[in-house]
């Protein structure tokens, strides 16, 4: 080099990314003792630093195949609670009109799809696990007058997974926990510590889960949003998101649901949600109308249920 | 045409290709599998069949799908749904900028809660019913059934909607 000022623009620059550097390491350092309250190892530290580009801090970054494994889990839990209602023509009518809905909706495909099932059960409920696994009780199916109020009900449910409710129930400490151990781990299978570590925050997450899925309901807001997303991704599919209305109308005053489990022990009051579901109604501009042969054919499956 | 505008036209040649490279996305599978499909509609039939990792290049996007190419050389629509967006071809990326992009679905692929963790959990509670899970993940619409599906019932573009 024979000019001095290459040189020093060369030194300079130099100088500008060991800057850079050195700041990006700080950050990441602190961040690390943000994210973990400061109860970290000099050790632990610096195994999170080999890996910092895969350290992660909410429920948005749990990885689709993450979220299946939850979802099988909790689904697991809920079949071992509940029986199947073994009738595989309703069950693929069912599997029809949900994935007719999971098309239209916001998010159409999850790690395994979505999947239907339905529950033998008079209680009156429906239950979505994280990833795409939606249940429907025979009791709630057995309310249903036509095509278009189980289509609502499913794109409701449908609406749970896409929004990840499941997901965002999940408490946050348990989260950095596990990412924490994910990240120092640079290998897809764990040491024997590690993985009694990580199932013991799996085992904690499932139960975060079944808590507001299964046994206190869903937070408010997440019910909106459900119903919500019902009345839009219903009007996409083509149905009339009156359905949802129809059968909000049959659960008023209804006294057998208000105790026990089911949707109206883990919602708002019927009444509630039919105040919000017509406002939303009113702002779709061309909402489509029932069909009649979408209502023989739904009568028609429902004939092996009777 | 003079020696001066046919360099000219070589120069804008050159950079067309070279925006082209830049804009030329690789998209990589993040569902367990997907199809690509001959339009972009989810009863559309099939022409391939990608799993987790498998990566395609995007030609084209239109309202939540994109045009791809497969590495077999087969073209369809796949949605966006199914794959992960946002990395650029490595050709036109340096390599810190690779590694930024490593906090994905990709580099975390089977990692985490995964099947080894499914395993423990499942031995620590034995009375837990994923064999009923695993029928029902069995339970599968094909493009062709929902197509009729959608057609008889007049639902989406078949009739009733908006």
């Amino acid at each position: 080099m024979r000019h001095p000022q290459m040189r020093t623009a060369v030194f300079l620059g130099g100088l500008v990314f060991l800057a850079a550097m050195f700041m990006s390491c700080q950050t990441i350092k602190e961040n690390i003792g943000t994210l973990t309250g400061g109860k970290v190892t000099a050790s632990d530290v610096e195994a999170v630093e080999k890996t910092t580009e895969a350290v992660r801090s909410s429920f948005a970054e749990i990885t689709e195949e993450e979220e299946y494994y939850i979802g099988r889990a909790v689904s697991a839990m809920i079949l071992t609670q509940y029986q199947v209602y073994k009738n595989d023509a309703m069950t693929a009518y069912v599997n029809r009109v949900g994935n007719a809905v999971v098309i239209h909706s916001d998010r159409p495909e999850t790690y395994a799809g979505y999947h239907f099932l339905i529950l033998d059960t008079d209680e009156v409920n429906a239950l979505a696990a994280p990833g795409g696994f939606v249940f429907i009780t025979k009791g709630l199916l057995m309310r249903c007058q036509d095509e278009e109020t189980l289509g609502c009900i499913l794109a409701h449910e449908v609406g749970h997974v896409s929004a990840k409710h499941g997901l965002r129930s999940i408490k946050k400490s348990r989260l950095i926990d596990a990412f924490r151990i994910i990240a120092s781990e640079a290998s897809k299978r764990y040491a024997p510590e590690k993985l009694a570590q990580l199932t013991d925050i799996f085992e904690d997450t499932l139960g975060d889960i079944a808590e507001s899925l299964i046994e206190r309901g869903y937070d408010r807001k997440y019910e909106y949003e459900a119903d919500q997303l019902s009345v839009t991704t219903s009007a996409r599919t083509g149905y009339d998101a009156n359905g949802l209305l129809d059968f909000l109308d049959t659960m008023v005053g209804d006294s057998s649901t208000a105790s026990g489990k089911g949707w109206f022990k883990t919602h708002p009051s019927a009444e509630d949600r039919i105040g919000r579901v017509r406002k939303e109604i009113s702002s779709v501009s061309a909402m489509p109308g029932k069909n009649e042969g979408r209502t023989s054919r739904f009568q028609g499956a429902m004939k092996s249920l009777r | 045409m003079n020696k001066a505008s046919r360099f000219k036209l070589l120069l804008a040649g050159v950079a067309v290709v070279c925006v082209a490279l830049l804009l030329a996305e690789t998209l990589v599978v993040k569902v367990q599998s997907t199809f690509v499909r001959k339009e972009p509609k989810f009863y559309s039939s099939p022409t391939a069949t990608l799993t987790a990792g498998e990566s395609v290049t995007q030609l084209s996007s239109q309202a939540g799908w994109f045009k791809v190419r497969t590495s077999q050389g087969v073209e369809g629509w796949i949605h966006s749904s199914a794959v992960q967006t946002g990395k650029l071809k490595v050709a036109s990326m340096d390599r810190s900028m690779q590694t930024a992009a490593t906090a994905d679905e990709v580099a975390l692929a089977g990692k985490g809660f995964n099947r080894q963790v499914e395993d423990e959990y499942k031995s620590r509670n034995k009375g837990l019913n994923f064999a009923e899970v695993d029928r029902m993940l069995n339970i599968k619409v094909s493009p062709d059934e929902l197509r009729r599906f959608l057609m008889d019932g007049k639902l989406a573009e078949f009739g009733g909607a908006r």
